[in-house]
């Protein structure tokens, strides 16, 4: 009983989430700086930004819905936590041992989003009202790739029957070797890189929010001190749940038996992952909404139901 | 405390400029050889969000109001930066009928980064001397 509190409050939950998820995004920003000949600001930046938002005074607008715009933040932070208490850490963390937590991390995952379209919304904001439709529709375009690429590594690992335990997921690539290095996955591997991307809202997807010159802060622009630090934690968590998803589903290899050495083996690959979302952040501009809706739509939806069809030739022994 | 002055967050309003410190500000303290990152700074599109206003342009009547609203709307304890010399004196614009400002009959203005434009290592200059006014503004409050 008191591991599983241990393991939700402090490792790999909680306060490891947490400052692990905040230095990474810190480390992110110095590597677009560094890309741009800039300097960059110190590796803990954001957990300062975080203290000090938490020490500001927080304003309500008078038309906002008091209570759904305090505690929108909540609902997205608060899945976040019990996300990653929940994923299994490739030989670190054996996570909650279920067998259809891959359909509760499916649902889990788009709750940061639903809690900025209810903060969103109850802002009374205009720009927030544009910011949250848009959301709306990035939402339905990179979940149903998103969905498409989990079913298809389900049925992989079963041979033809589902197998949603993110556990067994793990085990077999264990085994068999990582869908990175299988051509039949590489479609679905692009495909998730892309979802990655748009759910992180990152260039060239930046078209919800941080988007100063179109809709300036999107949904956040009501928001400021305490709730404001609880939404740049969730994202910060965010990117955090998405890198160990990456490594369960396409790279879980371990390197040895240690605990540690395994542990630094996931840190390295985490930051191999930021090294590509900071080097498409530093090389590509935004996409303006409909172009980046299109694209969502058309690109990594085919190239997920192209590993899908791969898969299935694959399981009737046709390839 | 004095760990959570390094992370102001920068809002900037043109009111009225001829868009020679805009530019100033939004390119050059963020490309090479100039970066006010490395001060921990950050350009938001919020003014609740924000901690430094940085005001460029010499307030033209049309622009007053929005001025008004954005000071308004920045939460305690914030700092002003008076980017040119628009919102220091009006420059040139002074007798202008369409001119109401300068800048500090609107609010007290804590730093005054002169030039037509500046130069970009006097902005960043003007930022960080901000960073200790907001630092004192901190102590006084607590």
């Amino acid at each position: 009983m008191s591991a599983n509190i241990i393991n939700f409050l402090i490792f790999p939950g909680g306060v490891f989430a947490v400052l692990f998820a905040l230095i990474l995004v810190s480390l992110e920003r110095i590597l677009v700086a560094r890309l741009q000949g800039r300097i960059g600001p110190v590796f803990y930046q954001n957990i300062i930004d975080i203290v000090k938002l938490f020490n500001k005074e927080t304003l309500i607008p008078k038309d906002a819905k008091d209570f759904v715009f305090k505690f929108a933040p909540l609902f997205g932070f608060s899945g976040m936590l019990v996300l990653i208490y929940f994923l299994p850490i490739p030989g670190v963390y054996s996570g909650v041992k279920g067998d259809y937590d891959l359909i509760i991390l499916i649902y889990f995952l788009a709750l940061p989003a639903i809690s900025y379209i209810i903060g969103g919304g109850a802002s009374s904001s205009p720009y927030a009202a544009i910011s949250v439709s848009r959301e709306l529709k990035l939402m339905l375009a990179y979940e149903s790739a998103f969905i498409i690429i989990a079913i298809t590594i389900a049925l992989y690992v079963g041979d033809g029957k589902g197998v949603f335990s993110l556990k067994k997921i793990v085990d077999y690539q264990l085994q068999h070797g990582a869908f990175l290095f299988d051509w039949k996955m590489w479609p679905a591997f692009v495909a998730f890189l892309i979802v990655l991307l748009a759910a992180l809202e990152k260039p060239p997807f930046e078209i919800a929010h941080h988007n100063d010159a179109d809709i300036m802060d999107g949904y956040l622009i009501e928001y400021s001190g305490a709730p404001l630090a609880l939404f740049e934690i969730t994202s910060a968590l965010k990117l955090l749940v998405l890198s160990i998803v990456f490594q369960i589903f396409f790279w879980p290899s371990t390197l040895s038996g240690d605990l540690f050495i395994n542990f630094l083996w996931f840190i390295l690959k985490t930051i191999i992952l930021l090294g590509f979302i900071g080097i498409t952040h530093a090389t590509f501009a935004s996409y303006r909404a409909d172009q980046g809706f299109k694209f969502l739509l058309k690109v990594p939806l085919v190239l997920a139901i192209i590993s899908l069809i791969l898969v299935l030739l694959s399981i009737k022994g046709l390839i | 405390m004095s760990i959570i002055t390094r992370s102001p967050f920068l809002f900037r309003i043109n009111t009225g400029s001829c868009n020679g410190c805009d530019v100033e500000l939004a390119t050059t303290a963020m490309i090479p050889r100039y970066d006010v990152e490395r001060l921990g700074c950050r350009y938001t599109g919020s003014p609740k969000h924000a901690d430094i206003l940085l005001v460029t342009g010499p307030i033209t009547a049309r622009s007053k109001s929005y001025l008004v609203e954005v000071l308004d709307e920045l939460p305690n304890p914030f700092v002003v930066v008076a980017v040119g010399t628009c919102p220091t004196s009006c420059g040139i614009f002074r007798d202008s009928y369409a001119i109401e400002g300068p800048l500090d009959k609107y609010v007290q203005v804590d730093v005054n980064v002169p030039g037509c434009p500046p130069r970009p290592q006097a902005i960043i200059d003007g930022v960080a001397k901000a960073l200790e006014i907001w630092k004192q503004k901190i102590r006084n409050q607590k």
